[in-house]
């Protein structure tokens, strides 16, 4: 099947006057993993909460797995998986029990039911703690169940919205491990996140700022698109302390401290890496400075920056 | 897999999982099968408290001899004695309201001579019912002493019965029994323990954000309301069998009408404080208010509007109206028919019709109510 997994036309969600999402369009393909970013506030599980039929729209559609949300909820809600942003299990209950639950929600039973909820324990690292009361568990083998307990029914797309917060790094790394087997497996995943490093594994990524979707391209595309400068880093001893000779140099933009060195922006073309050893070494600091890629963090920042400024603009 | 498979499978789904939870909770076990039992003691126990020597004033209006062997008849056992004997009633009622005395035995002048020709004697034993634990143990050694008096007497005159004993109670007229306490404390019970449990256990899915999770999944409404009532319907059913069971061994609480109409009505009503929890959480969605709107909204009507406790016909006029739409009062109206009275289903279908339009309305009015959406 070719159709998109999602596809969300000019979405729109007011609380009282204020507009949480204002305006949303795009489209996730099947079996794609989509990253939608966005500061706290910004809407993302807003529009999750209306993709997958929990709120109705004030305006605009949705068409998710083919179908129409605000006129087939129910078959919605049979192909998709949902993890919340707030932890949502029983923590009363053992891990396999919190499974055969939500796997009775979606109406399996009987064998298929056993055969899955032992799947889904393999599958996700969580057999040796099977008969552990949920509440006893970490942060981050709790959200490896959330994520079981979504995928019990092997939906077409889960939506998992933040998954991640709150877990520590070898968690986290462990988690997206599943995700990346998930979207394999043909699985489409709509996965909203604050961390930016874990933005790279996504094939594309929305970025929201207070209700709009601003950006949406794949990690490169949008570092070329919203990053055009060459960026540079700046390290030595007393890197710190070349920040005023470099920003003299012709095509510059911009130096900021990143860590104990120096991140520097700068026009394409017009200046290298040596360019700005010359400079600093000029002024008696010795550094070392080489090119990096920009990160999504640059592209946030850039992005956010514009609207920032546009909205300033506009009034 | 067809649809009605599938809808009993998440039924299924949803009510184990209560199950799970109940078993898990002990204070839903103290709250359904324990306090029961613990409150059922606390009245029974004072109820059962057995004491000799009752102080009683005899007014012999009749001073005869036959009057004074009456009277001794009375007294011989030493379970009541005579404290006082005053010269007429209004001497009388102040040593009760002293506390001096806990009833007056007056009898009748004439009693002598209507003994001897055999017409029946009317004794009067007035009571004192601001203790309804001491006035009812009085009133019961009264009416046995009666009895056994009565029959001594006939072979003298060979009519029967030639003693009547008329009796009175004063201050509360309607005097508690451990008969009557059972049938209302089964109600107040049942209505506790169900629209709590169920208003607790429905408004923490809103609260943990698993009602969220639920309502992103296939699972209908009709489906989690269901799911979520049925054990607190099989709980409530081993809480009445309980009650019931233990007020019948332990008091003596006779059951002289059907048992199977004695559980329709107890399903009913309980059906009916589902409802009401159900209607509770799915307006307040937060626990700690569900517990006190659930609190209130049975605990007191079902103590002090139900007939429980106070008598509804001697209630205020605005209380005996408001008492109408209370379900506890057709419950222990009906108990009360079925267990003491032995009526059958043509004294208490009016009550029986009460309770199911309560549990179709407020079911009816929650489940329009719970939609499945956040906002
Ligand atoms: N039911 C509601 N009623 C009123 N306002 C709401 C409601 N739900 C969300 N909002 C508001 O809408 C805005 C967007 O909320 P949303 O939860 O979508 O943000 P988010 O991007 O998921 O943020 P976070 O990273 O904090 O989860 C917030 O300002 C929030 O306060
Ligand atoms: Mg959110």
């Amino acid at each position: 099947m070719s159709a998109p997994a999602i596809v969300a036309r000019h979405l729109k969600k007011r609380f009282g006057t204020f507009v949480a999402v204002d305006d949303v369009s795009f489209e996730v393909e099947r079996g794609e993993i989509f990253g939608y970013l966005g500061a706290n506030g910004a809407g993302k599980s807003t529009t999750i909460r209306i993709l997958c039929g929990l709120l109705e729209p004030t305006s605009g559609t949705a068409t998710v797995a083919g179908h129409s949300v605000a006129e087939d909820p129910e078959a919605v809600k049979a192909s998709i998986g949902y993890m919340s942003q707030k932890f949502s299990l029983y923590l009363d209950l053992p891990v396999a029990e919190n499974l055969a639950f939500f796997g009775g929600a979606y109406g399996l039973s009987g064998r298929a039911l056993r055969r899955r909820t032992e799947e889904v324990l393999e599958l996700s690292g969580l057999a040796e703690v099977r008969d552990a009361q949920t509440g006893s568990l970490p942060g981050g083998i709790r959200q490896r169940l959330a994520l079981g307990c979504a995928v019990l029914h092997q939906p077409e797309i889960v939506f998992l919205d933040e998954p991640t917060a709150g877990v520590d790094p070898t968690a986290r790394r462990i988690f997206w491990k599943l995700i990346r087997e998930l979207s394999r497996g043909g699985t489409t995943v709509f996965v909203t996140t604050h961390y930016l490093d874990e933005a790279e594994y996504c094939a594309r990524i929305g970025l929201m700022v207070d209700g709009r979707l601003v950006a949406l391209d794949t990690p490169a595309q949008l570092k070329r698109t919203h990053v055009p400068d060459r960026m540079f880093a700046v390290r030595g001893p007393n890197a710190a302390r070349a920040s005023g000779p470099l920003r003299q140099v012709a095509g510059v933009r911009n130096v900021e401290p990143f860590g104990a060195g120096l991140h520097v922006r700068a026009e394409p073309g017009r200046c290298e890496a040596q360019t700005l050893r010359a400079a600093a070494g000029a002024a008696g600091h010795q550094v070392e400075v080489e090119p990096i890629d920009p990160t999504l963090e640059d592209v946030f920042l850039a992005v956010v920056g514009r609207s920032a400024k546009k909205e300033e603009d506009g009034a | 897999m067809n649809p009605v498979s599938r809808f009993f499978t998440r039924i299924g789904a949803m009510a184990a999982k209560e199950t799970l939870h109940i078993r898990r909770d002990p204070r839903t076990l103290y709250l359904a099968l324990v306090m029961p039992v613990v409150l059922l003691l606390v009245f029974g126990y004072g109820v059962s408290f057995d004491t000799d020597h009752l102080p009683i004033a005899v007014v012999d209006l009749d001073q005869s001899s036959e009057s004074r062997e009456l009277v001794r008849g009375f007294t011989a056992s030493g379970e009541l004695e005579v404290a006082a004997r005053p010269a007429n009633a209004e001497e009388a009622e102040r040593l009760v309201q002293r506390g001096e005395v806990l009833g007056v035995l007056t009898v009748p002048a004439g009693a002598g001579r209507d003994l001897l020709r055999g017409t029946a004697v009317e004794l009067q034993l007035a009571v004192d019912g601001a203790d309804g634990v001491i006035a009812n143990q009085l009133l019961s050694k009264s009416e046995a002493l009666a009895r056994a008096l009565n029959v001594k007497l006939s072979p003298l005159d060979g009519v029967a019965p030639p003693l009547e004993v008329r009796v009175w109670t004063r201050f509360n007229p309607s005097l508690k029994s451990a008969f009557f306490f059972v049938p209302g404390l089964t109600a107040y019970l049942l209505a506790i323990a169900a629209v709590l449990l169920t208003a607790l256990a429905i408004a923490g899915e809103w609260e943990r954000g698993s009602m969220e999770q639920l309502f992103a999944s296939p699972v209908s409404g009709i489906e989690i309301i269901l799911g979520k009532l049925l054990p607190y319907l099989a709980l409530g059913c081993l809480q009445m069998l309980l009650v019931l069971a233990f007020g019948t061994w332990a008091f003596d609480v006779p059951i002289l009408g059907s048992l199977p109409l004695l559980f329709l009505a107890g399903m009913l009503f309980l059906v009916g404080m589902l409802g009401q929890g159900l209607l509770i959480s799915v307006v307040t969605r937060n626990q700690l208010v569900a517990t006190q709107a659930g609190a209130f909204s049975s605990l007191l009507p079902s103590l002090l509007l139900s007939g429980f406790v106070f008598p509804i016909e001697n209630m205020p006029r605005v209380l005996q109206w408001l008492s109408h739409v209370i379900p506890a009062r057709y419950l222990v109206n009906a108990l009360r028919g079925l267990m003491l009275k032995g009526v059958g289903l043509e004294a208490i279908w009016g009550d029986l019709v009460a309770l199911t339009i309560f549990a179709v309305a407020v079911l009816g009015i929650s489940t329009a109510r719970f939609r499945r959406k956040l906002a």
